[in-house]
Protein backbone atom coordinates (compact mmCIF):
# COMPACT_ATOMS: atom_id res chain seq x y z
CA UNK A 1 0.00 0.00 0.00
CA UNK A 2 2.90 2.43 -0.47
CA UNK A 3 1.91 3.85 -3.85
CA UNK A 4 -1.14 4.87 -2.56
CA UNK A 5 -1.01 8.45 -2.16
CA UNK A 6 -2.11 10.19 1.12
CA UNK A 7 -5.61 12.19 -0.16
CA UNK A 8 -3.63 14.84 2.28
CA UNK A 9 -0.86 15.25 0.82
CA UNK A 10 -1.31 18.26 -1.47
CA UNK A 11 -2.58 20.16 1.63
CA UNK A 12 0.48 18.82 3.92
CA UNK A 13 2.76 19.94 1.28
CA UNK A 14 1.16 23.47 0.36
CA UNK A 15 0.95 25.87 2.68
CA UNK A 16 -3.17 26.85 1.14
CA UNK A 17 -3.61 29.30 4.61
CA UNK A 18 -6.72 28.55 4.56
CA UNK A 19 -7.97 29.37 1.08
CA UNK A 20 -9.22 26.84 -1.05
CA UNK A 21 -7.68 26.46 -4.47
CA UNK A 22 -10.07 25.31 -6.61
CA UNK A 23 -9.13 22.87 -9.17
CA UNK A 24 -10.99 21.09 -11.96
CA UNK A 25 -10.22 18.65 -15.16
CA UNK A 26 -10.66 21.26 -18.49
CA UNK A 27 -13.66 18.92 -19.47
CA UNK A 28 -16.11 19.71 -16.53
CA UNK A 29 -14.63 23.14 -16.96
CA UNK A 30 -15.97 23.65 -20.44
CA UNK A 31 -19.06 21.77 -19.65
CA UNK A 32 -19.76 23.98 -16.92
CA UNK A 33 -19.10 27.04 -18.95
CA UNK A 34 -21.49 26.05 -21.69
CA UNK A 35 -23.91 25.45 -19.13
CA UNK A 36 -23.29 29.11 -17.92
CA UNK A 37 -23.79 30.76 -21.82
CA UNK A 38 -26.88 28.53 -22.30
CA UNK A 39 -28.30 30.05 -18.74
CA UNK A 40 -26.94 33.48 -19.65
CA UNK A 41 -28.89 33.33 -22.52
CA UNK A 42 -31.91 32.57 -21.27
CA UNK A 43 -32.24 35.11 -18.95
CA UNK A 44 -31.30 38.04 -21.22
CA UNK A 45 -34.22 36.31 -23.52
CA UNK A 46 -36.92 36.70 -20.32
CA UNK A 47 -35.49 40.00 -19.98
CA UNK A 48 -36.05 40.91 -23.79
CA UNK A 49 -39.15 39.64 -23.28
CA UNK A 50 -40.87 40.80 -20.36
CA UNK A 51 -39.05 44.24 -19.41
CA UNK A 52 -38.01 45.62 -22.75
CA UNK A 53 -40.30 44.81 -25.76
CA UNK A 54 -43.01 42.58 -25.21
CA UNK A 55 -44.12 38.94 -25.19
CA UNK A 56 -46.33 38.75 -28.51
CA UNK A 57 -43.05 39.85 -30.18
CA UNK A 58 -40.68 38.02 -28.14
CA UNK A 59 -42.08 34.94 -26.40
CA UNK A 60 -40.66 34.24 -23.30
CA UNK A 61 -38.49 31.09 -22.84
CA UNK A 62 -41.23 29.23 -21.17
CA UNK A 63 -44.03 30.10 -23.20
CA UNK A 64 -41.67 29.08 -26.08
CA UNK A 65 -41.32 25.83 -24.28
CA UNK A 66 -44.95 25.68 -23.71
CA UNK A 67 -45.66 25.66 -27.20
CA UNK A 68 -42.95 23.12 -28.25
CA UNK A 69 -44.27 20.48 -25.73
CA UNK A 70 -48.07 19.38 -27.84
CA UNK A 71 -45.54 20.20 -30.95
CA UNK A 72 -43.40 17.36 -29.90
CA UNK A 73 -45.77 15.31 -28.56
CA UNK A 74 -47.90 14.82 -32.03
CA UNK A 75 -45.39 14.23 -34.11
CA UNK A 76 -45.48 17.38 -35.72
CA UNK A 77 -42.03 18.84 -35.59
CA UNK A 78 -40.90 15.93 -36.05
CA UNK A 79 -42.25 15.62 -39.25
CA UNK A 80 -41.31 18.97 -40.29
CA UNK A 81 -37.72 18.22 -38.89
CA UNK A 82 -37.20 14.88 -40.95
CA UNK A 83 -38.85 16.51 -44.05
CA UNK A 84 -36.32 19.12 -43.83
CA UNK A 85 -33.32 16.96 -43.25
CA UNK A 86 -33.87 14.54 -45.88
CA UNK A 87 -33.72 17.64 -48.07
CA UNK A 88 -30.50 18.76 -47.01
CA UNK A 89 -29.20 15.05 -46.79
CA UNK A 90 -29.76 14.63 -50.58
CA UNK A 91 -28.94 17.57 -51.85
CA UNK A 92 -24.96 17.70 -49.69
CA UNK A 93 -24.49 14.44 -50.43
CA UNK A 94 -25.08 14.60 -54.48
CA UNK A 95 -23.88 17.98 -53.96
CA UNK A 96 -19.96 17.11 -51.91
CA UNK A 97 -19.94 13.84 -54.18
CA UNK A 98 -20.21 16.08 -57.32
CA UNK A 99 -17.97 18.44 -56.22
CA UNK A 100 -15.30 16.13 -55.17
CA UNK A 101 -15.09 14.10 -57.97
CA UNK A 102 -15.11 17.27 -60.14
CA UNK A 103 -12.65 18.84 -58.19
CA UNK A 104 -10.27 16.27 -58.09
CA UNK A 105 -10.59 16.41 -61.86
CA UNK A 106 -9.90 19.56 -62.11
CA UNK A 107 -6.82 19.95 -59.78
CA UNK A 108 -5.44 17.02 -61.40
CA UNK A 109 -6.15 17.73 -65.52
CA UNK A 110 -5.28 21.21 -66.02
CA UNK A 111 -7.16 21.74 -69.27
CA UNK A 112 -10.59 20.95 -67.92
CA UNK A 113 -9.58 23.35 -64.76
CA UNK A 114 -8.49 26.17 -67.74
CA UNK A 115 -11.36 25.50 -69.26
CA UNK A 116 -14.07 25.18 -66.59
CA UNK A 117 -12.94 27.74 -64.07
CA UNK A 118 -14.07 30.87 -65.18
CA UNK A 119 -17.50 29.11 -65.43
CA UNK A 120 -17.50 28.17 -61.95
CA UNK A 121 -15.93 31.33 -61.22
CA UNK A 122 -18.74 33.30 -62.36
CA UNK A 123 -21.61 30.35 -61.43
CA UNK A 124 -20.75 30.27 -57.71
CA UNK A 125 -21.73 33.77 -57.07
CA UNK A 126 -25.33 32.69 -57.75
CA UNK A 127 -26.22 31.87 -53.99
CA UNK A 128 -28.79 28.95 -53.74
CA UNK A 129 -31.11 31.60 -52.65
CA UNK A 130 -30.85 33.81 -56.14
CA UNK A 131 -31.69 29.94 -57.60
CA UNK A 132 -35.06 29.84 -55.92
CA UNK A 133 -36.81 31.45 -58.49
CA UNK A 134 -36.04 29.61 -61.62
CA UNK A 135 -35.71 26.55 -59.60
CA UNK A 136 -39.54 26.20 -59.22
CA UNK A 137 -39.99 27.13 -62.89
CA UNK A 138 -37.76 24.15 -63.68
CA UNK A 139 -38.41 21.87 -61.23
CA UNK A 140 -41.71 22.30 -59.18
CA UNK A 141 -42.21 22.99 -55.59
CA UNK A 142 -41.88 19.66 -54.98
CA UNK A 143 -38.51 17.75 -53.94
CA UNK A 144 -36.84 17.95 -56.53
CA UNK A 145 -36.10 21.60 -56.11
CA UNK A 146 -35.17 21.45 -52.95
CA UNK A 147 -32.40 18.72 -53.61
CA UNK A 148 -31.29 21.28 -56.53
CA UNK A 149 -31.03 24.17 -54.51
CA UNK A 150 -29.38 22.32 -51.49
CA UNK A 151 -26.92 20.28 -54.40
CA UNK A 152 -26.16 23.98 -55.62
CA UNK A 153 -25.01 25.48 -52.62
CA UNK A 154 -22.96 22.70 -51.58
CA UNK A 155 -21.49 21.52 -54.94
CA UNK A 156 -19.58 24.94 -55.67
CA UNK A 157 -17.76 25.05 -52.07
CA UNK A 158 -16.83 21.42 -51.61
CA UNK A 159 -15.61 21.82 -55.88
CA UNK A 160 -13.10 24.76 -54.64
CA UNK A 161 -12.02 23.05 -51.74
CA UNK A 162 -11.11 19.58 -52.96
CA UNK A 163 -9.45 21.09 -55.99
CA UNK A 164 -6.97 23.64 -53.57
CA UNK A 165 -6.34 20.22 -51.96
CA UNK A 166 -5.70 18.50 -54.74
CA UNK A 167 -3.33 20.93 -55.68
CA UNK A 168 -1.63 21.09 -52.26
CA UNK A 169 -0.52 17.48 -52.36
CA UNK A 170 3.20 17.81 -51.75
CA UNK A 171 5.32 16.51 -54.90
CA UNK A 172 7.69 14.91 -52.25
CA UNK A 173 4.60 12.51 -51.51
CA UNK A 174 3.93 12.11 -55.08
CA UNK A 175 7.86 11.28 -56.30
CA UNK A 176 8.77 9.49 -53.33
CA UNK A 177 5.46 6.96 -54.23
CA UNK A 178 6.88 7.34 -57.98
CA UNK A 179 9.83 5.86 -57.37
CA UNK A 180 8.81 3.48 -55.26
CA UNK A 181 6.83 1.77 -57.99
CA UNK A 182 3.90 3.75 -58.08
CA UNK A 183 1.96 4.14 -61.10
CA UNK A 184 0.11 7.14 -62.08
CA UNK A 185 -3.28 5.83 -61.19
CA UNK A 186 -2.35 4.75 -57.68
CA UNK A 187 -0.30 8.12 -56.97
CA UNK A 188 -3.71 9.70 -57.18
CA UNK A 189 -6.05 7.16 -55.74
CA UNK A 190 -3.37 6.36 -52.82
CA UNK A 191 -1.60 9.82 -52.27
CA UNK A 192 -2.99 13.10 -54.16
CA UNK A 193 -6.88 12.38 -52.77
CA UNK A 194 -5.87 11.05 -49.24
CA UNK A 195 -3.80 14.33 -49.39
CA UNK A 196 -6.37 16.30 -49.85
CA UNK A 197 -8.83 14.36 -47.11
CA UNK A 198 -8.65 18.23 -44.46
CA UNK A 199 -9.04 20.34 -47.40
CA UNK A 200 -12.11 18.06 -48.21
CA UNK A 201 -13.60 17.79 -44.58
CA UNK A 202 -13.36 21.34 -44.33
CA UNK A 203 -15.17 22.33 -47.63
CA UNK A 204 -18.13 19.62 -46.42
CA UNK A 205 -18.27 21.44 -43.13
CA UNK A 206 -18.84 25.05 -44.46
CA UNK A 207 -21.17 23.56 -47.20
CA UNK A 208 -23.30 21.78 -44.26
CA UNK A 209 -23.50 25.42 -42.80
CA UNK A 210 -24.66 26.64 -46.18
CA UNK A 211 -27.39 24.01 -46.67
CA UNK A 212 -28.55 24.55 -43.50
CA UNK A 213 -29.38 28.20 -44.46
CA UNK A 214 -30.85 27.73 -48.16
CA UNK A 215 -32.82 25.31 -47.08
CA UNK A 216 -35.37 27.58 -45.20
CA UNK A 217 -35.51 30.27 -47.35
CA UNK A 218 -36.43 27.36 -50.08
CA UNK A 219 -39.32 26.26 -47.79
CA UNK A 220 -40.43 29.38 -47.05
CA UNK A 221 -40.74 30.89 -51.19
CA UNK A 222 -41.91 27.46 -52.19
CA UNK A 223 -43.00 24.35 -50.02
CA UNK A 224 -45.76 22.93 -48.51
CA UNK A 225 -43.96 21.09 -45.40
CA UNK A 226 -40.87 21.48 -43.82
CA UNK A 227 -39.20 23.93 -40.92
CA UNK A 228 -39.20 26.96 -43.28
CA UNK A 229 -42.88 26.34 -44.42
CA UNK A 230 -43.83 25.56 -40.88
CA UNK A 231 -41.86 29.29 -40.21
CA UNK A 232 -43.94 31.21 -42.62
CA UNK A 233 -47.27 29.44 -42.00
CA UNK A 234 -46.63 30.50 -38.22
CA UNK A 235 -45.50 34.39 -39.41
CA UNK A 236 -48.60 34.50 -41.75
CA UNK A 237 -50.74 33.11 -38.47
CA UNK A 238 -48.69 35.95 -36.55
CA UNK A 239 -47.96 32.93 -34.22
CA UNK A 240 -45.14 34.45 -32.59
CA UNK A 241 -44.46 31.39 -30.10
CA UNK A 242 -44.40 28.87 -33.05
CA UNK A 243 -41.74 31.11 -34.86
CA UNK A 244 -39.64 30.75 -31.81
CA UNK A 245 -39.83 27.02 -31.47
CA UNK A 246 -38.95 26.53 -35.55
CA UNK A 247 -35.94 29.10 -34.60
CA UNK A 248 -35.12 27.12 -31.71
CA UNK A 249 -35.17 23.93 -33.46
CA UNK A 250 -33.12 24.73 -36.01
CA UNK A 251 -30.32 25.73 -34.14
CA UNK A 252 -30.32 22.94 -32.23
CA UNK A 253 -30.64 20.14 -35.79
CA UNK A 254 -27.36 22.65 -36.82
CA UNK A 255 -25.34 21.83 -33.80
CA UNK A 256 -26.67 18.13 -33.60
CA UNK A 257 -25.84 17.19 -37.45
CA UNK A 258 -22.03 19.14 -36.95
CA UNK A 259 -21.48 17.23 -33.84
CA UNK A 260 -22.61 13.95 -35.80
CA UNK A 261 -20.18 15.58 -38.66
CA UNK A 262 -17.21 15.62 -36.57
CA UNK A 263 -17.86 12.41 -34.50
CA UNK A 264 -17.72 10.46 -38.37
CA UNK A 265 -14.21 12.77 -39.21
CA UNK A 266 -12.71 11.55 -35.82
CA UNK A 267 -14.18 8.26 -35.72
CA UNK A 268 -13.04 7.36 -39.81
CA UNK A 269 -10.86 10.11 -41.35
CA UNK A 270 -9.23 10.72 -38.50
CA UNK A 271 -5.92 9.42 -39.51
CA UNK A 272 -6.17 11.51 -42.75
CA UNK A 273 -6.57 14.67 -40.93
CA UNK A 274 -3.03 14.99 -39.34
CA UNK A 275 -0.19 16.96 -40.81
CA UNK A 276 3.25 16.75 -40.18
CA UNK A 277 5.23 20.06 -39.61
CA UNK A 278 8.84 20.10 -41.34
CA UNK A 279 11.23 18.91 -39.78
CA UNK B 1 26.70 2.55 -62.97
CA UNK B 2 24.93 6.23 -63.01
CA UNK B 3 26.38 8.61 -65.93
CA UNK B 4 25.87 11.78 -66.91
CA UNK B 5 28.01 13.16 -69.97
CA UNK B 6 27.78 16.86 -70.66
CA UNK B 7 24.42 17.30 -69.50
CA UNK B 8 22.51 20.56 -69.71
CA UNK B 9 19.08 21.82 -68.02
CA UNK B 10 17.10 24.70 -69.22
CA UNK B 11 13.92 25.68 -67.25
CA UNK B 12 12.13 27.78 -69.35
CA UNK B 13 9.23 29.31 -67.25
CA UNK B 14 7.41 33.32 -68.36
CA UNK B 15 10.28 35.47 -66.50
CA UNK B 16 12.44 34.11 -68.66
CA UNK B 17 14.86 31.37 -69.62
CA UNK B 18 17.06 29.70 -67.13
CA UNK B 19 20.51 27.79 -67.56
CA UNK B 20 20.52 25.85 -65.12
CA UNK B 21 23.20 23.12 -65.85
CA UNK B 22 25.84 23.67 -67.94
CA UNK B 23 28.56 20.82 -69.31
CA UNK B 24 28.16 18.30 -66.23
CA UNK B 25 29.59 15.08 -66.72
CA UNK B 26 30.06 12.08 -63.99
CA UNK B 27 30.42 8.27 -63.64
CA UNK B 28 29.25 6.99 -60.33
CA UNK B 29 30.22 3.60 -59.95
CA UNK B 30 28.32 0.83 -58.36
CA UNK B 31 28.05 0.71 -54.38
CA UNK B 32 30.04 4.21 -54.18
CA UNK B 33 28.93 6.87 -51.93
CA UNK B 34 29.23 10.48 -53.71
CA UNK B 35 28.18 13.59 -52.60
CA UNK B 36 27.06 16.66 -54.64
CA UNK B 37 28.34 19.44 -52.76
CA UNK B 38 27.92 23.20 -53.82
CA UNK B 39 25.85 26.47 -52.51
CA UNK B 40 22.26 26.35 -52.81
CA UNK B 41 21.11 27.35 -56.57
CA UNK B 42 24.12 25.38 -57.93
CA UNK B 43 21.87 22.70 -59.40
CA UNK B 44 22.87 20.03 -57.06
CA UNK B 45 19.16 19.06 -56.64
CA UNK B 46 18.22 19.63 -60.41
CA UNK B 47 20.68 16.70 -61.48
CA UNK B 48 19.78 14.43 -58.75
CA UNK B 49 16.14 14.71 -59.67
CA UNK B 50 17.72 13.87 -63.15
CA UNK B 51 19.16 10.82 -61.90
CA UNK B 52 16.08 10.09 -60.33
CA UNK B 53 13.77 10.53 -63.21
CA UNK B 54 11.94 13.50 -62.19
CA UNK B 55 13.34 15.91 -64.58
CA UNK B 56 14.62 15.60 -68.17
CA UNK B 57 18.07 16.81 -69.77
CA UNK B 58 17.91 19.54 -71.93
CA UNK B 59 21.13 18.45 -73.68
CA UNK B 60 23.52 15.55 -73.03
CA UNK B 61 22.86 11.83 -71.81
CA UNK B 62 22.04 10.87 -68.21
CA UNK B 63 22.16 6.70 -68.12
CA UNK B 64 21.87 4.27 -65.47
CA UNK B 65 23.28 0.76 -66.56
CA UNK B 66 23.97 2.27 -69.92
CA UNK B 67 20.22 2.78 -70.17
CA UNK B 68 18.54 6.63 -70.67
CA UNK B 69 16.93 7.67 -67.73
CA UNK B 70 13.36 8.75 -68.78
CA UNK B 71 11.54 8.39 -65.82
CA UNK B 72 11.45 7.55 -61.85
CA UNK B 73 12.36 3.72 -61.61
CA UNK B 74 12.49 1.64 -58.39
CA UNK B 75 15.81 0.76 -59.22
CA UNK B 76 16.36 4.68 -57.67
CA UNK B 77 14.46 5.53 -54.80
CA UNK B 78 14.75 9.17 -53.88
CA UNK B 79 14.96 10.24 -50.12
CA UNK B 80 13.89 14.00 -49.10
CA UNK B 81 14.66 16.34 -47.14
CA UNK B 82 11.11 16.98 -45.80
CA UNK B 83 10.79 13.38 -44.18
CA UNK B 84 7.08 15.14 -43.30
CA UNK B 85 6.07 15.62 -46.75
CA UNK B 86 7.53 12.42 -47.90
CA UNK B 87 5.82 9.75 -45.79
CA UNK B 88 2.13 9.47 -45.79
CA UNK B 89 0.68 10.52 -42.41
CA UNK B 90 -1.58 8.57 -42.27
CA UNK B 91 -0.08 5.12 -42.46
CA UNK B 92 1.55 3.60 -39.21
CA UNK B 93 5.47 3.06 -39.12
CA UNK B 94 4.71 -0.61 -40.48
CA UNK B 95 1.99 0.37 -42.79
CA UNK B 96 4.56 3.07 -44.49
CA UNK B 97 6.67 0.27 -45.69
CA UNK B 98 4.66 -1.71 -46.58
CA UNK B 99 3.00 0.87 -49.39
CA UNK B 100 6.13 0.70 -50.86
CA UNK B 101 6.04 -3.67 -50.77
CA UNK B 102 2.66 -3.10 -51.79
CA UNK B 103 2.97 -0.55 -54.98
CA UNK B 104 5.84 -2.66 -55.82
CA UNK B 105 3.98 -6.29 -56.13
CA UNK B 106 6.14 -7.73 -53.76
CA UNK B 107 4.08 -11.01 -52.87
CA UNK B 108 2.13 -10.83 -49.52
CA UNK B 109 3.84 -13.55 -48.23
CA UNK B 110 7.01 -11.56 -47.71
CA UNK B 111 5.68 -8.63 -46.24
CA UNK B 112 6.37 -9.14 -42.73
CA UNK B 113 9.66 -10.43 -43.00
CA UNK B 114 10.89 -7.75 -45.34
CA UNK B 115 9.09 -5.09 -43.23
CA UNK B 116 10.86 -6.58 -40.10
CA UNK B 117 14.12 -6.76 -41.43
CA UNK B 118 14.61 -3.10 -42.69
CA UNK B 119 12.35 -1.57 -39.54
CA UNK B 120 15.24 -3.19 -37.16
CA UNK B 121 17.81 -1.88 -39.82
CA UNK B 122 16.72 1.32 -39.01
CA UNK B 123 15.88 0.43 -35.05
CA UNK B 124 12.57 1.65 -35.77
CA UNK B 125 11.02 -2.12 -34.73
CA UNK B 126 9.23 -1.07 -31.61
CA UNK B 127 7.71 2.08 -32.82
CA UNK B 128 6.19 0.45 -36.04
CA UNK B 129 2.56 1.03 -34.54
CA UNK B 130 3.50 4.80 -34.36
CA UNK B 131 2.44 7.55 -36.71
CA UNK B 132 4.89 9.92 -38.26
CA UNK B 133 3.76 13.18 -36.55
CA UNK B 134 4.73 10.97 -33.52
CA UNK B 135 7.92 10.22 -34.55
CA UNK B 136 11.34 12.85 -33.80
CA UNK B 137 12.63 14.41 -37.22
CA UNK B 138 15.81 11.72 -37.21
CA UNK B 139 13.19 8.92 -36.85
CA UNK B 140 11.39 9.88 -39.85
CA UNK B 141 14.26 10.09 -41.77
CA UNK B 142 15.39 6.30 -40.60
CA UNK B 143 11.56 5.70 -41.72
CA UNK B 144 12.04 6.94 -45.45
CA UNK B 145 15.48 4.57 -45.16
CA UNK B 146 13.17 1.58 -43.95
CA UNK B 147 10.96 2.51 -46.99
CA UNK B 148 13.23 3.16 -49.62
CA UNK B 149 15.40 -0.22 -49.18
CA UNK B 150 12.65 -2.11 -48.53
CA UNK B 151 11.46 -2.14 -52.49
CA UNK B 152 15.29 -3.08 -52.90
CA UNK B 153 16.76 -0.08 -55.34
CA UNK B 154 20.41 -0.02 -56.24
CA UNK B 155 20.65 3.31 -55.49
CA UNK B 156 19.38 6.02 -52.67
CA UNK B 157 19.31 9.40 -54.01
CA UNK B 158 19.59 11.45 -50.96
CA UNK B 159 18.51 15.61 -51.05
CA UNK B 160 19.78 17.05 -47.96
CA UNK B 161 17.92 14.12 -46.03
CA UNK B 162 19.79 15.43 -42.78
CA UNK B 163 19.99 19.17 -42.89
CA UNK B 164 16.88 19.97 -40.86
CA UNK B 165 17.97 17.70 -38.36
CA UNK B 166 19.95 19.44 -35.20
CA UNK B 167 23.59 18.76 -35.57
CA UNK B 168 23.26 15.81 -32.86
CA UNK B 169 20.95 13.68 -34.59
CA UNK B 170 22.83 14.51 -37.86
CA UNK B 171 26.22 12.90 -36.20
CA UNK B 172 24.08 9.99 -35.31
CA UNK B 173 22.51 9.78 -38.84
CA UNK B 174 25.67 9.62 -40.22
CA UNK B 175 26.72 6.42 -38.64
CA UNK B 176 23.32 5.03 -39.15
CA UNK B 177 24.08 5.39 -42.84
CA UNK B 178 27.35 4.66 -42.89
CA UNK B 179 26.78 1.22 -41.16
CA UNK B 180 23.53 0.74 -43.92
CA UNK B 181 25.30 1.51 -46.60
CA UNK B 182 28.30 -1.12 -45.69
CA UNK B 183 25.98 -3.58 -45.15
CA UNK B 184 23.78 -3.04 -48.24
CA UNK B 185 26.19 -2.01 -50.65
CA UNK B 186 23.62 0.22 -52.17
CA UNK B 187 25.52 3.21 -54.00
CA UNK B 188 24.49 6.42 -52.52
CA UNK B 189 24.40 9.65 -54.27
CA UNK B 190 24.25 12.42 -51.38
CA UNK B 191 23.09 16.00 -52.06
CA UNK B 192 24.58 18.35 -49.15
CA UNK B 193 25.88 21.98 -49.09
CA UNK B 194 28.02 20.85 -45.57
CA UNK B 195 31.50 20.12 -46.14
CA UNK B 196 31.92 18.65 -43.12
CA UNK B 197 29.11 16.27 -43.76
CA UNK B 198 30.66 15.62 -47.59
CA UNK B 199 34.15 14.84 -46.12
CA UNK B 200 32.45 12.12 -43.46
CA UNK B 201 30.47 10.73 -45.54
CA UNK B 202 31.74 10.14 -48.91
CA UNK B 203 34.35 8.31 -51.15
CA UNK B 204 33.99 11.11 -53.47
CA UNK B 205 32.83 14.57 -53.61
CA UNK B 206 31.76 16.44 -56.83
CA UNK B 207 32.24 20.07 -55.89
CA UNK B 208 29.73 22.35 -57.57
CA UNK B 209 29.85 25.89 -58.72
CA UNK B 210 27.13 28.02 -58.56
CA UNK B 211 24.20 28.81 -60.98
CA UNK B 212 23.23 29.93 -63.85
CA UNK B 213 25.23 27.56 -65.54
CA UNK B 214 26.31 25.62 -62.82
CA UNK B 215 29.07 22.72 -63.47
CA UNK B 216 31.15 20.38 -61.57
CA UNK B 217 34.71 22.35 -60.78
CA UNK B 218 36.71 19.76 -58.97
CA UNK B 219 36.19 15.93 -58.21
CA UNK B 220 37.61 14.95 -55.32
CA UNK B 221 38.44 11.15 -53.73
CA UNK B 222 38.99 11.51 -50.30
CA UNK B 223 40.75 8.34 -49.99
CA UNK B 224 40.15 8.34 -46.04
CA UNK B 225 39.59 5.37 -43.65
CA UNK B 226 36.43 5.47 -41.64
CA UNK B 227 34.84 6.38 -38.78
CA UNK B 228 37.10 9.68 -40.26
CA UNK B 229 38.66 11.65 -37.36
CA UNK B 230 37.65 15.11 -38.04
CA UNK B 231 40.74 16.15 -36.10
CA UNK B 232 42.65 14.68 -38.99
CA UNK B 233 45.17 17.56 -40.22
CA UNK B 234 44.36 15.90 -43.71
CA UNK B 235 40.38 16.46 -43.39
CA UNK B 236 41.36 19.99 -41.78
CA UNK B 237 43.42 20.18 -45.43
CA UNK B 238 40.26 18.94 -47.49
CA UNK B 239 37.99 21.34 -45.91
CA UNK B 240 39.88 23.94 -46.15
CA UNK B 241 40.46 23.16 -50.05
CA UNK B 242 36.66 22.69 -50.92
CA UNK B 243 35.93 26.16 -48.62
CA UNK B 244 38.36 28.05 -51.14
CA UNK B 245 36.82 26.40 -54.03
CA UNK B 246 33.16 27.36 -52.74
CA UNK B 247 34.23 31.32 -51.58
CA UNK B 248 34.20 32.79 -54.11
CA UNK B 249 30.63 31.16 -55.28
CA UNK B 250 29.21 31.99 -52.45
CA UNK B 251 30.23 35.69 -52.57
CA UNK B 252 29.40 35.37 -55.74
CA UNK B 253 25.97 34.10 -55.86
CA UNK B 254 24.95 36.82 -52.18
CA UNK B 255 25.92 39.93 -54.86
CA UNK B 256 23.47 38.34 -57.63
CA UNK B 257 20.86 38.70 -54.56
CA UNK B 258 21.40 42.30 -53.50
CA UNK B 259 21.43 42.80 -57.33
CA UNK B 260 17.83 41.64 -58.12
Amino acid sequence: MVNVPDSRAPFSAAPLRGKHTWTMSPVSRSVLLAGASILIAFVAWQFLSTVLFNPFLIPPPLEVFRTAIPMVASGEILADVSISMVRVLVGFVTGSLAGIIIGVLLGRIRLLHDVLDPIIELLRYLSPTAMIPIAVIWFGIGELSKYFLIFWGTFFIVLINTTAGVWRAPIARQRAAECLGANRFQIFMLIVVPSSVPYIVTGMRVAMASSFMSIIPAEILAADSGIGYLLQKSSMLLQTNRIFVALLTICVLGFIVDRIFRIFVDKVLARYMSFVSQT
Amino acid sequence: MLRVTDVCKVFESARGTYFALDGVSLTIRDGEFVCLLGPSGCGKSTLLNILAGFESVSGGTATFNNTAITRADRERVMLFQDAGSALLPWLSTEENVRFGLRVRKVPKVDWPATIDKYLRMVSLDSHRAKFPAELSGGMRQRLQIARALAVEPKVLLMDEPFAALDALTRRHMHTVLLDIWRRTGKTIVFVTHDIAEAISLADRIAVMSTGPRSTITRLIDIGLQRPRDMTNPKVAQLFNEIESLLTPDVLRSSERLEVH
